[in-house]
């Protein structure tokens, strides 16, 4: 039988009221559905199933489940790192809302998220763009800020500001306007084997406390047992370098500028300062000095870290819950004595809140996708059927739909999803996702910046890259990222 | 004195010549530029033919073209959108050649190019001479060799990184059980080693292109040539570099232009591979404009690069045409 246990971070996990201050800094939080100041494991399982929501219900009041329309919609689907369980729910929803609205004619484009922003710049040009789009959360302030973007608001499709969580509404406005829906929103945590922990002679279930913790862990059971300690990711162009890097830059206490303070203002590089240096230290004290890291981390990323976790060659990595689910569908595929070795990696698999930087800060990538209805001069045609647009939106971001999207990995956009009888379901079926609910009020944004995606995916990856492979000595590499943040808020080439 | 198949030939060259001499004085009156023009509006009806064609050149490939260039002598900050763009005349030529990354590119491109196009023909060269010769199993390799080539760079791609896996590639536990090191050997996760591991993939992938244009020339190679040489008592070594190389030399010619245009463009290998890394040491021109246009929205300096490529394309391309219409020439004496 399968044995689970969420470590004692998460059963002991209670939330720092100060860090709640960053995601509730917003006036427009008057009365949200929930309670966000009591925001817990505890409170979230207490709301869960208590109300009822009917989608087509809301959404015929938005756009009438009659309407006859055409609609070309890209978002950012399911890739080879995700569980089958979303597959199924995505393929649930199209076949959900093409039952609801029978007339509206949809074209829907699947896109991974390494290549949906590549694609959605370079039809932008072009003038080809799909109607409506659905954008990771680094995408949004991009095009909005260049104007490409229709303002939209969550009142436009039937919901309430309200209804979403503050810090994800900071993604979708640039100027003061709103220009899209969050749809989910995630935030990764601390994953680790238990059994390897044991071999190593570290307590199988208590996560490392802080980063400092995590470098000193992963060397003991590299040396210990000649595996990977850590799941580092360092590769160019990919989410999730920064997802796994960022919380550590910020529990050091470092940032890209000042977006882990309460009220950032992004004026000031803080990539170069002593905390972003040591944030960086810690990876440079694992890949090179100690070794304990993948050598391979400077070309892998996340869904190449899953195998050799589930293969028991790697103690620890930063992971959605549905991490559990992929583990489970990858043993499903094993054979033979593989089948069984993954099945006690999954019956040693631990989640925990992500570690703390030296001083007891603990921050997490408020992470998710945003919704967004595109200005009609960027659409394939000309044209963009708004009625059809927002009935995708409603559906998407409602209770319902938010919380099935996410089920297996994040978090509803939608705060109402939380109090569906699905999310009571969800509670009961996925494992960890407390985990992932306890980390919500430690999510900081990524900087609401047009220049956020470059900074992301290029210039934090290649400062990695320029320390681990000892082109540039740590503080070079700092140094070096430092100015071409400068250079780019200044323009660029 | 000459061997005779030396001889032969070089009695050749001149009555080639010479035919090709009085030919070309034949078909090819001297004609003044208002001749030319009378004759094309006497057959104008037939540019009508050819139109469509032109027309589609025109949008598909002059226009871009044109495109390229103006983009280049334009601003593009990744703030604004495209149309926002200002004029800076030749700036992002003056940026690019200032830079250092640009001689960082250019000089991993030099080097991919070259090593891949020298050693891919090289191999495949080699491969098509002993291959050249009947033996049993002949054709079954013919096949296997071709493999690489017909697999798709995409999936062979995939296929190599795994391979190389700095930590669970096939090579390095291999070469770890066998004792021959302590840990796997890091490919393409080192800054020193990256490029030269992408060069064999590439050329693993190109050698069978090179071996399948060799052999089609060595059929071309006069087999009374070959027996002449021997009977007069050349060497296998003397045969080949008096006899079959210099009748291949068209054909290399092509195969080596080829490759090193299509070298020069390679972009599946490094992209899919390292992304141009680690730290920008696997990235070429091609994979550098990309990343430029594509992730950072440097339209203007992605642009110049590209007229820049395109330059040095055109002239690898004149040089391709020059060596085709040379072999045409050679062809009524071969």
């Amino acid at each position: 039988m399968t044995q689970l246990k969420s470590g004692c971070a998460v059963a002991c996990g209670t939330i720092a009221p100060v860090l709640m201050a960053s995601l509730l800094s917003t006036s427009a939080l008057a009365e949200p559905p929930v309670d966000l100041s009591k925001w817990s494991p505890e409170y979230v399982r207490s709301i869960a199933g208590t109300e009822e929501f009917d989608t087509a219900e809301a959404c015929g009041k938005v756009t009438p489940l009659d309407y006859k329309g055409r609609l070309t919609f890209w978002y950012q689907g399911v890739f080879e790192g995700d569980p089958d369980l979303l597959r199924q729910y995505y393929k649930d929803f199209f076949e959900s809302f093409r039952k609801t609205y029978p007339n509206i004619q949809l074209e829907e484009q699947a896109l991974t998220y390494n290549d949906l922003l590549d694609k959605f710049r370079t039809a932008l040009i072009g003038n080809a763009a799909p109607m409506a789009v659905r954008l990771q959360i680094l995408g949004g302030t991009e095009f909005a800020s260049k104007g490409y973007l229709e303002p939209l608001k969550p009142e436009d499709v039937g919901w309430s500001t309200e209804d979403f969580w503050p810090g994800a509404m900071k993604a979708v406005t640039w100027d003061g306007v709103g220009y899209g829906i969050p749809t989910n929103n995630e935030t990764m945590a601390l994953i680790w084997n238990a059994d390897i922990f044991k071999r190593a002679g570290l307590d199988p279930d208590k996560a490392p406390a802080t980063w400092d913790d995590v470098v000193t862990y992963s060397k003991q059971i590299h040396d210990k047992l000649g595996v990977a300690g850590y799941g580092l990711v360092a590769r160019k162009n990919a989410g999730n370098t920064p997802y796994r890097f960022m919380p550590q830059l910020w529990g050091y206490g470092g940032g890209v500028f000042d977006e882990a303070d309460p009220s950032p203002n992004y004026g000031e590089i803080r990539l170069n300062s002593e905390a972003s240096k040591r944030a960086l230290q810690a990876s440079y004290d694992m890949y090179v000095r100690d070794k304990s890291v993948p050598v391979s981390a400077l070309t892998n990323q996340q869904a190449d870290n899953q195998p050799l976790f589930l293969a028991g060659q790697l103690g620890m990595m930063i992971s959605h819950p549905s991490d559990y689910n992929v583990m489970l569908d990858l043993q499903k595929k094993a054979a033979g004595a593989d089948k069984e070795k993954a099945q006690t990696v999954i019956d040693n698999m631990r989640y925990g809140l992500v570690p703390t930087g030296p001083d007891g800060k603990r921050a997490v990538v408020f992470g998710g996708s945003n919704i967004h209805i595109l200005k009609p001069e960027y659409v394939d045609g000309g044209k963009v059927d708004e009625p059809a647009a927002k009935a995708i939106i409603c559906f998407w971001t409602s209770p319902e739909w938010s919380l099935k999207m996410a089920y297996a990995g994040s978090n509803p956009g939608n705060l109402n999803g939380f109090k569906t009888k699905w999310m009571k379901e969800r509670l009961d079926n996925i494992k960890f996702l407390d985990v992932t609910t306890s980390m919500l009020p430690y999510g900081i944004p990524f900087p609401a910046l047009p220049q956020a995606p470059e900074i992301m995916n290029i210039i934090i990856p290649d400062m990695m890259q320029n320390a681990l492979t000892g082109a540039m000595t740590v503080d070079q590499a700092a140094d070096d990222a430092a100015k071409k943040v400068k250079e780019l808020m200044g323009g660029g080439l | 004195m000459l061997p005779s198949y030396i001889a032969h030939q070089d009695r050749g060259l001149p009555t080639m010549t010479i035919v090709t001499g009085e030919a070309s004085q034949v078909r090819q009156p001297r004609t003044t530029r208002l001749d030319l023009l009378r004759q094309t509006w006497s057959s104008r009806a037939d540019y009508l033919y050819v139109l469509p064609a032109i027309v589609v050149m025109l949008v598909v490939i002059a226009y871009p073209i044109y495109y390229t260039v103006e983009l280049s002598l334009f601003k593009t900050p990744p703030g604004l959108q495209l149309k926002d763009k200002s004029f800076i005349g030749l700036n992002n030529y003056t940026t690019i050649l200032m830079s250092n990354v640009f001689w960082r590119v250019t000089l991993n491109t030099v080097i991919w190019t070259l090593a891949s196009t020298i050693i891919a023909f090289v191999l495949g060269f080699a491969l098509a001479l002993a291959l050249h010769r009947e033996f049993f199993g002949r054709g079954m390799l013919r096949a296997i060799f071709i493999i690489p080539w017909v697999i798709s760079a995409v999936a062979a791609s995939y296929i190599w990184k795994w391979i190389y896996h700095s930590d669970f590639g096939i090579i390095g536990v291999v070469l770890v059980q066998l004792g021959l090191v302590d840990r796997p050997p890091n490919f393409i996760d080192s800054v020193s080693t990256v490029l030269a591991s992408l060069i064999v993939v590439n050329i693993w992938r190109e050698f069978p292109f090179a071996m399948i244009m060799m052999m089609a020339g060595l059929q071309t190679v006069p087999e009374q040539l070959l027996r002449a040489a021997q009977v007069d008592g050349a060497s296998a070594w003397q045969r080949f570099w008096h006899v079959t190389f210099p009748h291949l030399r068209g054909v290399s010619t092509v195969t080596v232009l080829l490759l090193a245009v299509a070298n020069f463009n390679s972009f599946i290998i490094p992209w899919i591979m390292t992304g141009g890394g680690p730290s920008n040491a696997s990235h070429i021109w091609i994979t550098h404009i990309y990343e430029l246009a594509f992730g950072r929205q440097r339209w203007g300096v992605a642009s110049a690069y590209s007229v820049l490529l395109f330059v040095i394309l055109m002239t690898l391309g004149y040089f391709y045409v020059r060596a085709l219409s040379q072999g045409d020439q050679r062809e009524p004496g071969a």
